[in-house]
């Protein structure tokens, strides 16, 4: 193939690509009414031995190793990474409820379940267990109460796991005045048919709940999403005002937290995968995954608003992180001992930690009973390590100046700051700036974890995306691009105010600018 | 003119300076010769605050510089350094190297700064390399960049910090060529070297610094050629000089014997001379001298000069006055007559009132 056949072959390939993701709408449905397909097994007791996989901080791990005694259990936290796994053969099965499950074999139709319950549970919100959080509890009871016997929840269920795609909508809550305050509701955002994304509007039946509790009541509704294992820690610290995600009423959790009644009763059983999974012509996959991920429900909204974040958290935490550590530099460059003790010792806490611990210590305890976002905690956090580094970077990069660099410019009667100023500093830059450089690469890396914090950044973003396609491809591919071009982009930068800081690149004439030379 | 009153500098395991007091005049071009280790740096350091003086107090033109209020930037912009290492700037080129501190702290204007730098710079026969870096240059160039970026802030008083000892030979000459034009500008100059031939021609006062300060002060002629003072004497005839105490009859006599040669060895006397040394030593002092004496208390000081490659050794011993090679057995006798030049027997002053000195 010569160059303009391969170019030839190229376009067409990615236009062909483009063509078919835009072209083709997925239109595997499943019968809801009709029966589930066969699976590769029948019953629950075929389950023993197997690997089992479980949602972790669930009741569920507990109950499947009580039945099945003899199984390997795997915790995962996220239903793409089920899915991957369970097609993959690394488990044989993974026990959730069955309204969640339904969705995910909407969107998978390689897999089914064994129509058969290990338990059933029922759902229930979660409020602090304070006096304002027991006051809600009652309030929300009191008017679930009228809900059910309305009827109304029960059509609320149907629409949300039976009925059409279209009629999938919550109820507009922004319009709410707001006359009893605000509340936070916490949550997962990757629990379908209970809460999940579409485009960049949470929904499902949790959101929806709380919408019409909120309309009928008139609180103004916020919602906050983060790890299932961090919902009962965010309400306990009260930063959350109630918690909703397909949570199972347990004992154990209601040590720590208020239960309201329950508001669905749910099967659990196990997803497994079908004897009869067809794989589908290698192109439509890739067109159809591609769709599913930026393309469907305007997904790559999503990715955009987890950049947004991603750059404020990075932008700010470099400026932030090297002002603060140059303040400190500065503080105590003239070397008061205990002032440098006691930074020292803050350095080594800060960069000992860490980094997602150090989060969730500022964000959990530190920050508990105050109402602040998670992306100013997140800035925080990175400020600290990040001013943490750029100290000690610049501790050791001055350090490398020859001292007989100060006493000549104290010689010549320079004071103290003009020599650090004037002789120090611009011979230091050059030792500091190429360690800036892979401080700021391992600082954006290093953010991927701030949703543990409720912060929707790109990772985060991506992840919900994820828990709605079931497909790692495109969504892990294109996170890794982009943070691989903002990282280049920092670097390239950063790399140039090396070029310019140096000065033997200085012009000839840039020296005696302003000079009338003889020559 | 610099004032010095009782200027002390200690550190944790040494006291380079223990007292120190002198007056430099106007004018004065000082060498400050010694030892290494004896606080020649530190000294001058002690002058422009770069160490911080322990006790004492520094005057320059009646202004205390030791007292916490003084503004010692100021007072440095009329003092200038040169070192040992150059210490030139390295982010600069030569010419911003001279202009920066004028223009930083004078207020000069860059074209008034650039003017001055060059005519410096011509001065010490470097303007082509104006627009270099220093790590272009040699380091005889660097140090004569470091002599015009001192003379840039126009100083009343000029420290060299052993301003040739980090250059090849053969570039000590020029940078020597360019002190020596300063030397007749009026300027204190107090330069800390370690080349004789060069202070002795250019300055007009000379330091010998030893046992913790200024321990001769004279014209060159003086310290030179004739100086008053022991140490002194030994360190311009570059003597090389080993000491050995006895105070018991039962002395250690091999070790002793042992230490004559590592000394002559360190020192490369020829071989003859140290074998010559060794048996004087053993012939007077063991044989001879301490079964004489009741309760021998006995000092040996051997000398040697680098300069004509000569040595002598200095007996002293205590009791009353006894020349004890009168009683020395004949054989030894003949044996020290036949390895020394001369040998002669003297009464002197101090605790040890005998004398025997022999040359080689």
């Amino acid at each position: 193939m010569n160059n303009k056949q391969r170019r030839r072959f190229l376009s067409l390939l990615i236009g062909g690509i483009i063509a078919l993701s835009l072209g083709i709408i997925p239109t595997i449905m499943i019968n809801a009414a009709g029966e589930m397909p066969p699976g590769k097994y029948k019953t629950l007791s075929e389950l023993d031995g197997k690997t089992i996989g479980v949602a972790e901080g669930t009741i569920t791990d507990r109950i499947v190793e009580e039945r099945f005694p003899n199984a390997t259990i795997k915790q995962f936290n996220s239903m793409s990474d089920v899915v991957e796994a369970l097609k993959s053969g690394k488990i044989d099965a993974f026990f959730d409820d069955e309204p969640i499950l339904l969705n995910t074999i909407a969107e998978n139709p390689d897999l089914t379940y064994i129509e058969e319950d290990l338990f059933v549970t029922d759902y229930g919100c979660i409020f602090p267990k304070n006096e304002k959080g027991a006051k809600l509890r009652d309030e929300f009871n009191e008017w679930l109460s009228d809900f059910k016997i309305s009827g109304e929840l029960a059509k609320l269920r149907y629409r949300w796991t039976k009925g059409p795609e279209e009629e999938r909508v919550v109820p507009d809550y922004s319009k709410v005045p707001g006359t009893k305050g605000s509340l936070v509701l916490a949550t997962t955002g990757t629990g379908a048919p209970f809460n999940y994304y579409v485009g960049t509007e949470p929904v499902g039946i949790d959101i929806d709940l709380l919408a019409r509790f909120c309309i009928d009541r008139d609180y103004k509704l916020e919602i906050s999403t983060m790890s299932f294992a961090a919902i009962i820690p965010y309400i306990q610290s009260g930063r959350g005002d109630v918690g909703a995600s397909a949570i199972s009423i347990t004992e154990e959790r209601a040590q720590s937290v208020y239960f309201s009644e329950s508001y669905y009763e749910a099967g659990s059983r196990p997803l497994i995968k079908r004897t009869d999974a067809i794989a589908g012509n290698f192109f439509d996959t890739i067109a159809n995954n591609f769709h599913k991920t930026f393309i469907k429900e305007n997904r790559w909204r999503l990715f955009a608003e987890g950049l947004l974040n991603t750059m404020i958290l990075t932008v700010l935490s470099i400026i932030l992180g090297t002002a603060l550590g140059y303040g400190v530099f500065m503080a105590c460059r003239n070397g008061n001992k205990a002032l440098n003790k006691v930074f020292a010792i803050c350095t080594w806490i800060i960069q000992g930690m860490p980094m997602v611990v150090l989060l969730m210590v500022l964000y959990y305890i530190i920050f508990a009973s105050v109402a602040i976002d998670g992306l100013y905690v997140a800035v925080l956090g990175f400020t600290l390590t990040f001013g943490a580094a750029v100290f000690g970077m610049l501790r050791t990069g001055v350090s490398a100046i020859d001292r007989g660099q100060y006493e000549a410019a104290y010689a010549l009667g320079y004071s103290n700051r003009k020599t650090f100023y004037k002789v120090i500093f611009p011979q230091a830059l050059p030792f500091i700036l190429p360690s800036y450089k892979s401080e700021i690469v391992g600082l954006i890396k290093a953010t991927a974890i701030v949703g543990y914090i409720a912060v929707p950044d790109l990772t985060k973003m991506a992840d919900i995306v994820r828990s709605r396609t079931y497909e790692a491809f495109f969504a892990l591919i294109s996170l890794s691009i982009i943070y691989f071009l903002i990282e280049g982009l920092i670097a390239f930068l950063v790399s140039r105010i090396e070029i310019n800081i140096n000065p033997k690149r200085r012009k000839r004439e840039d020296i005696l600018k302003g000079v009338k030379t003889d020559d | 003119m610099i004032r010095i009153e009782h200027l002390r500098k200690q550190y944790d395991n040494a006291i380079p300076l223990k007292d120190v007091s002198v007056t430099i005049n106007d004018g004065d071009v000082i060498s400050i010769i010694g030892p290494s280790g004896t606080g020649k740096s530190t000294l001058i350091r002690c002058l422009n605050l770069l160490e911080r003086p322990t006790s004492g107090k520094v005057f320059i033109d009646d202004e205390e510089i030791t007292d916490p209020a003084c503004d010692i930037n100021r007072i440095r912009r009329k003092m200038g350094m040169v070192f040992q290492s150059f210490n030139l700037f390295g982010h600069m080129t030569v010419i911003e190297n001279i202009m920066a501190a004028p223009m930083d702290l004078l207020g000069k204007s860059k074209q008034e700064a650039y003017d001055e730098g060059m005519r410096l710079l011509r001065m010490v026969g470097l303007a082509e390399k104006a627009l270099n870096y220093p790590d272009e240059l040699s380091g005889g160039q660097k140090q004569r960049i470091a002599i015009a970026r001192t003379l840039a802030m126009d100083p009343e008083v000029i420290f060299f910090d052993e301003p040739t000892s980090a250059l090849d030979p053969t570039m000590v000459g020029e940078v020597e060529a360019v002190i020596r034009e300063l030397a007749k500008t009026g300027k204190i100059l107090m330069i800390v070297t370690h080349e004789m031939r060069f202070a002795r021609a250019i300055c007009n006062r000379v330091f010998y610094m030893d046992q913790g300060g200024i321990y001769e002060d004279g014209t060159p002629e003086q310290i030179f050629d004739n100086p008053e003072k022991e140490l002194t004497r030994r360190f311009i005839k570059k003597l090389k000089v080993h000491e050995i105490r006895i105070e018991d009859k039962d002395y250690d006599y091999i070790g002793l014997s042992e230490g004559i040669e590592l000394y002559a060895v360190k020192n490369q006397f020829p071989h003859v001379l140290t074998a010559h040394i060794r048996h004087a030593f053993e012939e007077l002092v063991h044989v001879i001298m301490i079964p004489a004496l009741s309760d021998p208390k006995v000092e040996v000081t051997i000398m040697y000069s680098d300069e004509d490659a000569t040595a002598s050794m200095e007996v002293r011993y205590n009791g009353p006055e006894k020349n004890v090679l009168e009683k020395g057995e004949e054989l030894s006798m003949k044996l020290l007559e036949g390895i020394t030049r001369a040998i002669e027997y003297e009464v002197v002053e101090g605790e040890l009132t005998n004398q025997i000195m022999i040359t080689f």
